[in-house]
C-alpha cells in the first residue's frame, strides 16, 4: 500500500479506528461499526467565514462575496455531462446530502448497500466542479428562497443577531448562506476560485463509519482520486477585541414569546488545539454545573415563572473564535439576564463544589460514550475534531483529565461584564 | 430484526427488540387514547406534571440529580397522533451497565425511576401540586402558541386542522389553550388516575439485558393497579371532497408557505397500500421526485417542496415555501406533477429509484430505536403485526399500474396559504 496508516483505539469504548493519508494527500478515517446503516463524510475545511484569503503566489487578498461556500456546496451537485448527482445516487439507494457551516463544508451520504459504488459518487462529483453562469443564475432563486426561509426563523435571527451583538469584524457574525443581495454578486468565476483554493485534497478529509473494509475504501479512493498539489491556503482574519461590540441587540418577529439568547465572548484562544480541547471539555463541565436542570438557576428561574422549561447553554471554541451561549424564553428577558448575571458573580465568590464536579463530569463523559451509537454522529465528531487539529478520543481523555482547580478557574475567567451580550426577539 | 409482543395486562402490551449492538438501552411506556377536545390538553399536562416530582424526587433538580448520578439517564416525555389517537409517552435512554465505572446499576436505577415517575407521583393533600400544575399549565400554554415560531411546521399543521376541523384529527395533540386554562390540580388528579386505568399501554424497549427478567419487572408495576381498559374506537377515514376549501392566513414574515391538503382514500392495512409509499417517494419525497426535479430545479420556485403522507388518517400535504407572487405557479406546477403520476407518466426507471429508496429508509430503521418504535407503534395501533422487513419486500412487488391506481384516488381537498407580508430583508431594529 502506497498510504500510511494507524489505528486509534479507545479500550473502554471497545472502539477504534484507523487514519489513513492516502497519496492523493487526503486523510482518510474508518471506523468500523457493525451497525445497518454506513455514512460517508467528505469535507473540506471551508466555510462560511474563509471569506478573505490570500491565494499562493499573489500578493493581493482576495475578498469574496458573502454566501459564497454554501453557494458553491450547492453548485457542485451539477455535472459536465448534464446529469444531477442526486440520480446518480438514487441507482444505488443512497440517501445523499450536504450541508455547509461556519468553518467547513461537508458532502454526506448513508447507506446500507452498495456502499462503494456511492462511495465513488461522493470522490468523483466533488473532485470534478462545474459551473456555469446559467446554472449559477438558476441556483440564485432556490437559494434565495433558502435564505427568507432562514429570515423567518426566529432561532436563527436570534442566534445571528447575537452574534452581530457580540463582534466587530469576524465573519462568523455572517449568514452562512449570505443575503439576497451578496449571492446576486456570485459568478462562475469566482466559484472556481473559491474551489482551486479550498477544495484541494490536502485541505479535506473523508469520514467513513459502518460495517465497512478500510481495503474497500481505498479501493475507491485509488481509482478516482488523483494526486493534489501541495496546498498553502492563507486564511485573513482582521484583529478582534476582548470585548463585546455592544451589549443588547433587540428585534420583533411573529413569535408567542420573547426570546433571549445571551453570548460571552471568549476572545483568549490557544494556538493549541490541546488546549482549546481541554477548555471546550472543562466549559462543558462548568455549564453543566452552573445551568443544567439540577442547577440552582434554573430551578429558581423556572419556578417563579420567569423562563420556560429550558434553559440552553452550549460552549463552542475553534481556531479563530469562542463563545458561551445561554438562551431560552422568557417574558422579561432583562430581569433573567440579571439574576444569570448576579447568580455567576455569587458563584464566583464561593467557589465551586467538588461533589457537583464530580457528578458533571460523568454526565459529560457519559455523553461522550452515547454518541458511539450512531454511525452518522460518529463521522460528525471524527470530522469535527480533525478540522479542530486533535483526535476523537483525546476528548474522552480530555474530560477525565480535568481537575477541579481549572473548572474553578475558568469560572473566574470567562464571565466579565464585558464579554457579555444579548440578542431578544420580541413579538411584533 | 424479532418483536416479541407480552401481554402484560389488559391493554398493557410490552413490546421488545433484543439487540446488543447499542451503548444505550431505550424503554417507553405510551399511552393511547381516542382525541377528544377536553382529555387531550388534560392528558399532554399530566406528562409535564409527571416530570415535575415523585414521592421521593420532589422536585425537578432531585430528579435530574439522580439522573446525573446514573450516567446522565435522559427521561423525557413526548405527545403526538397516530391517526385519530393521542399517543401520551414517557421515554427512557440509558447507557448499558457495562459502562458503569463505579459500580452503579444504571439499568435497575433508570427504570426504577421511571415507575416513580408514572406511578408515584409527588402530592399534596392527595392531589397533584397546585404550584405545579399552574406552572406547567401556563408552560403548555407557551408550547401551544410557539407553534407559530416554526412557520414550515405551522402551516403543515393549520392546513391539517383546516381539512379536518369538524373531525377528530382536527383537534392538536396538545389540547387547546381555552381547556388546558380551566384545568385544576384536583380534576387533573383524578384524570391521572383515569389516565392510568383506561388508557391503551404500547411499551416499547429496544436494548440488551435479559428479556423475561424486563418482562417481570413491567408485570410488577402493573400488580394491584386498578384497569378499566376498553379498546377505542378506530381512526375515522374520509373518502372523496365535496369542494376544495381555501384558506389564507397573514402573518408578519418574509416568504408564503404553501400547504396543499389531499384526502388519499388509502389507509395502512389497506390491500392495495404498499403502493402508497412508493408513489410518495416518487411524488414528493426524494430529491429525485417529482416535485423536487421540478417545482425546484426546474422552476427555481422554492428551497423545498415535499410530500407529508399520514398513512393512518388517509391525509397528505404537500408542503413548500416559496416566494407570495409566486403562489399559483408553484400550486398549478404541484397539481400538474400530480396529474401527470395520474395519466401514468411515470418512468420504469422512476419506479425503480423510489423503491431502492424506500427500501434504504426501511433498512435504516434498523440503527434507531426510536425509528423502530415510531414504525412499530403504527403497525399495533392499526392491529397488524407484520414487520418492517416483510412490508418492505411488499413495496419492491408493487408494479407501475398500482402506483397509478393510488394517484387516482387522491382528491385535493384544502389550499391553506400562510402569506408573508414583510418585504425586503425582514426586520431588524438595532439598539
Amino acid at each position: 500500500m502506497m498510504s500510511d496508516s494507524i489505528v486509534k483505539r479507545n479500550e473502554f469504548l471497545g472502539e477504534s479506528y484507523t487514519k489513513i493519508s492516502h497519496k492523493s494527500g487526503l486523510t482518510v478515517y474508518v471506523f468500523p461499526k457493525k451497525l445497518t446503516t454506513a455514512f460517508a463524510l467528505f469535507g473540506t475545511k471551508y466555510g462560511s467565514i474563509d471569506n478573505k484569503f490570500r491565494i499562493k503566489g499573489e500578493n493581493e487578498i482576495t475578498e469574496v462575496p458573502n454566501g459564497i461556500a454554501h453557494f458553491l456546496e450547492h453548485k457542485l451537485f451539477d455535472n459536465e455531462d448534464g446529469s444531477d448527482t442526486f440520480s446518480r445516487y438514487a441507482e444505488t439507494g443512497a440517501n445523499a446530502n450536504a450541508f455547509t457551516s461556519f468553518e467547513k463544508t461537508a458532502y454526506l451520504f448513508s447507506c446500507t448497500e452498495n456502499f462503494e459504488e456511492s462511495l465513488e459518487i461522493l470522490l468523483d462529483f466533488v473532485t470534478k466542479p462545474y459551473f456555469t453562469e446559467k446554472s449559477v443564475q438558476k441556483e440564485q432563486g432556490i437559494i434565495g428562497q433558502e435564505i427568507k426561509m432562514g429570515e423567518d426563523n426566529p432561532a436563527r435571527v436570534l442566534f445571528f443577531n447575537m452574534l452581530e451583538a457580540m463582534y466587530e469584524k469576524h465573519p462568523v457574525k455572517i449568514s452562512i448562506a449570505g443575503t439576497v443581495d451578496s449571492i446576486a454578486k456570485i459568478d462562475a468565476e469566482l466559484l472556481y476560485k473559491c474551489y482551486n483554493t479550498f477544495y484541494n485534497l490536502n485541505n479535506m478529509v473523508l469520514c467513513v463509519c459502518g460495517d465497512v473494509e478500510v481495503e474497500s475504501v481505498l479501493k475507491v479512493c485509488d481509482k478516482i482520486l488523483k494526486k493534489a498539489p501541495a496546498s498553502e491556503i492563507e486564511r485573513i482574519f482582521d484583529e478582534e477585541s476582548d470585548n463585546v461590540l455592544k451589549p443588547r441587540i433587540t428585534a420583533k418577529m411573529q413569535v408567542a414569546k420573547p426570546l433571549f439568547d445571551i453570548g460571552i465572548k471568549d476572545n483568549k484562544i490557544s494556538d493549541e488545539p490541546s488546549e482549546r480541547l481541554r477548555k471546550a471539555a472543562g466549559m462543558a463541565v462548568l455549564n453543566e454545573m452552573l445551568f443544567s436542570k439540577s442547577s440552582k438557576i434554573f430551578n429558581e428561574l423556572y419556578n417563579e415563572g420567569l423562563i420556560s422549561n429550558t434553559l440552553e447553554y452550549c460552549y463552542s471554541i475553534s481556531e479563530s473564535f469562542a463563545f458561551n451561549e445561554l438562551s431560552g424564553e422568557a417574558n422579561d428577558p432583562e430581569i433573567v439576564y440579571k439574576r444569570i448575571f448576579d447568580y455567576i458573580r455569587e458563584k464566583q465568590r464561593i467557589g465551586l463544589d467538588k461533589e457537583e464536579y464530580e457528578r458533571c463530569k460523568k454526565v459529560i463523559y457519559a455523553d461522550f460514550i452515547k454518541t458511539f451509537d450512531n454511525t452518522e454522529e460518529i463521522a460528525y465528531e471524527l470530522m469535527s475534531y480533525i478540522f479542530e487539529g486533535c483526535d476523537l478520543f483525546d476528548y474522552a481523555d480530555a474530560v477525565m483529565g480535568l481537575s477541579f482547580e481549572y473548572v474553578n478557574e475558568l469560572l473566574g475567567c470567562m464571565f466579565d461584564e464585558e464579554f457579555f451580550a444579548m440578542s431578544t426577539l420580541f413579538p411584533v | 430484526m424479532m418483536l416479541k409482543k407480552f401481554n402484560i395486562t389488559d391493554g398493557v402490551t410490552l413490546n421488545v427488540i433484543p439487540t446488543d449492538k447499542f451503548k444505550t438501552n431505550y424503554l417507553s411506556f405510551n399511552f393511547v387514547q381516542y382525541l377528544d377536545r377536553k382529555s387531550a390538553s388534560q392528558n399532554a399536562l399530566i406528562l409535564q406534571v409527571l416530570l415535575r416530582g415523585t414521592e421521593k424526587h420532589k422536585d425537578i433538580a432531585s430528579i435530574k440529580t439522580a439522573l446525573d448520578e446514573l450516567y446522565a439517564a435522559s427521561i423525557e416525555s413526548k405527545v403526538f397522533k397516530r391517526g385519530e389517537y393521542q399517543v401520551c409517552g414517557i421515554t427512557a435512554s440509558w447507557l448499558a451497565d457495562r459502562y458503569s465505572i463505579d459500580g452503579t446499576k444504571i439499568t435497575d436505577g433508570t427504570i426504577s425511576m421511571l415507575e416513580e415517575l408514572l406511578f408515584e407521583p409527588y402530592t399534596e393533600d392527595g392531589i397533584f401540586s397546585k404550584d405545579y400544575v399552574q406552572s406547567e399549565k401556563n408552560d403548555l400554554i407557551d408550547d401551544i402558541r410557539a407553534l407559530i415560531n416554526n412557520k414550515n411546521s405551522y402551516a403543515v399543521t393549520r392546513c391539517k386542522e383546516e381539512m379536518c376541523r369538524g373531525e377528530a384529527f382536527g383537534i392538536s395533540e396538545y389540547g387547546d389553550e381555552e381547556s388546558v386554562k380551566k384545568i385544576t390540580a384536583e380534576e387533573l388528579f383524578n384524570a391521572y388516575k383515569r389516565f392510568l386505568e383506561t388508557s391503551r399501554i404500547e411499551i416499547f424497549y429496544v436494548g440488551s439485558g435479559d428479556v423475561d427478567e424486563l418482562c417481570n419487572r413491567i408485570e410488577k408495576m402493573f400488580v394491584g393497579k386498578k384497569r378499566e381498559y376498553k379498546q377505542p374506537q378506530k381512526t375515522v377515514v374520509k373518502y372523496g371532497v365535496s369542494e376544495v376549501r381555501n384558506v389564507t392566513e397573514k402573518i408578519s414574515a418574509a416568504q408564503g408557505k404553501l400547504s396543499l391538503g389531499f384526502r388519499t382514500g388509502c389507509v395502512v392495512g389497506d390491500e392495495d397500500y404498499s403502493a402508497f409509499p412508493v408513489f410518495v417517494e416518487m411524488y414528493g419525497n426524494s430529491p429525485v421526485s417529482k416535485l423536487f426535479m421540478n417545482v425546484r430545479e426546474k422552476l427555481s420556485l422554492c428551497y423545498y417542496c415535499r410530500a407529508i403522507p399520514d398513512g393512518v388518517k388517509g391525509i397528505m400535504v404537500v408542503a413548500s415555501g416559496i416566494e407570495v407572487s409566486n403562489k399559483e405557479t408553484a400550486q398549478n406546477e404541484i397539481l400538474a406533477q400530480l396529474e401527470n403520476v395520474k395519466q401514468g407518466k411515470i418512468t420504469d426507471e422512476e419506479l425503480i429509484l423510489a423503491k431502492k429508496s424506500l427500501k434504504n429508509a426501511y433498512n435504516e430503521l434498523n440503527d434507531s430505536p426510536p425509528a423502530l418504535e415510531g414504525w412499530y407503534l403504527t403497525r399495533c395501533l392499526s392491529g397488524l403485526d407484520d414487520t418492517h422487513e416483510e412490508v418492505c419486500e411488499r413495496f419492491m412487488n408493487v408494479t407501475k399500474n398500482d402506483v397509478i391506481n393510488v394517484a387516482r384516488k387522491l382528491q385535493l381537498d384544502t389550499v391553506y396559504f400562510l402569506e408573508g407580508t414583510l418585504k425586503g430583508e425582514g426586520e431588524s431594529d438595532d439598539e
